[in-house]
């Protein structure tokens, strides 16, 4: 059922990222970094911070919750996230737009939608990761409820600006 | 991350006000005094010296006093920590997966990181 749970093809170019790379190693392999939280520990956030798993669950709607480090002693919060898809060994996907007690949530400074796709590939993974933004615009409409009147007047006037 | 998610969090509340949107406009075309920013507005200049300051806390614009005059400035450094915060995030991602790449491959990440910066997390 899961996987025709596609939205790949909707992006928006302004607000998303896509990042694509051969990696030499197995999709297996490359799950395990991602989903066992020792591994992902060791490689998610450059030192000399650390990173602490909380919960990682994977099936949708499980709870993802990092916090991070500068000096071992004092965590702070990280990622407060759910999971929406889980497809074992090849795909993953999770949202901070909701929280891991499935509040609603405005995460800072926008939240972010973050799918993780391994393909096979002849010299190991095709391995893609696709980060959807929320629009500045969202947040601030939230924050200032009435008094905004449109991100893209504020950019515009932006460029004005330093122009 | 944590300060710089903070930066982005105070600019974009202090843009969310369309008097301090107009402050920024103006400035836009060369600095000006409080005074002449406020002249247009039809609010007070206690009321209005709070969305200079507003402004100014985020480090949108500088002001300086001379004198009995504040002359308020656009600071140009701050925009583009906006208009960069994408590419940043690309950034930190290319690294992510430069770490993910070199510790699915090798069985571990250098202390250092291929490609360490102290501003992602």
């Amino acid at each position: 059922m899961t996987t025709q749970l596609s939205r790949t093809r909707n992006q928006n170019p302004d607000l998303d990222l896509s990042i694509q790379r051969i990696i030499h190693a197995t999709k297996q392999a490359i799950w395990e970094a991602w989903t066992t939280p020792d591994q992902l520990a060791q490689w998610w956030i450059p030192a000399p911070l650390s990173l602490r798993v909380d919960s990682l669950e994977l099936a949708p709607g499980g709870a993802f919750v990092t916090r991070m480090s500068e000096d071992g002693t004092e965590w702070h919060p990280h990622v407060d996230a759910v999971f929406l898809v889980i497809e074992e060994g090849s795909r993953l996907v999770f949202t901070n737009a909701v929280s891991s007690s499935w509040h609603p949530s405005l995460p800072d400074p926008v939240a972010m939608t973050t799918e993780i796709i391994l393909g096979d590939h002849p010299d190991g993974t095709d391995y893609r990761a696709i980060v959807r933004h929320g629009s500045p615009e969202q947040r601030a409409r939230h924050e200032e409820l009435g008094f905004f009147d449109g991100w893209g007047t504020v950019t515009d006037q932006l460029a004005a600006a330093v122009e | 991350m944590v300060k710089y998610s903070d930066e982005l969090d105070a600019m974009f509340s202090a843009l969310a006000d369309p008097t301090r949107r107009s402050v920024i406009a103006r400035l836009g075309r060369g600095p000006a005094s409080v005074g002449e920013l406020a002249e247009p507005l039809s609010i007070s200049l206690p009321s209005f010296m709070k969305h200079v300051r507003s402004l100014e806390s985020c480090g949108l614009i500088r002001t300086e006093k001379s004198g009995r005059v504040r002359t308020c400035v656009l600071n140009q450094d701050r925009f583009h920590l906006l208009s960069g915060w994408l590419e940043e995030q690309r950034r930190i991602w290319e690294r992510a997966t430069d770490r993910l790449e070199q510790f699915v491959t090798t069985g571990s990440v250098d202390s250092d990181g291929p490609t360490p910066t102290k501003e992602e997390s």
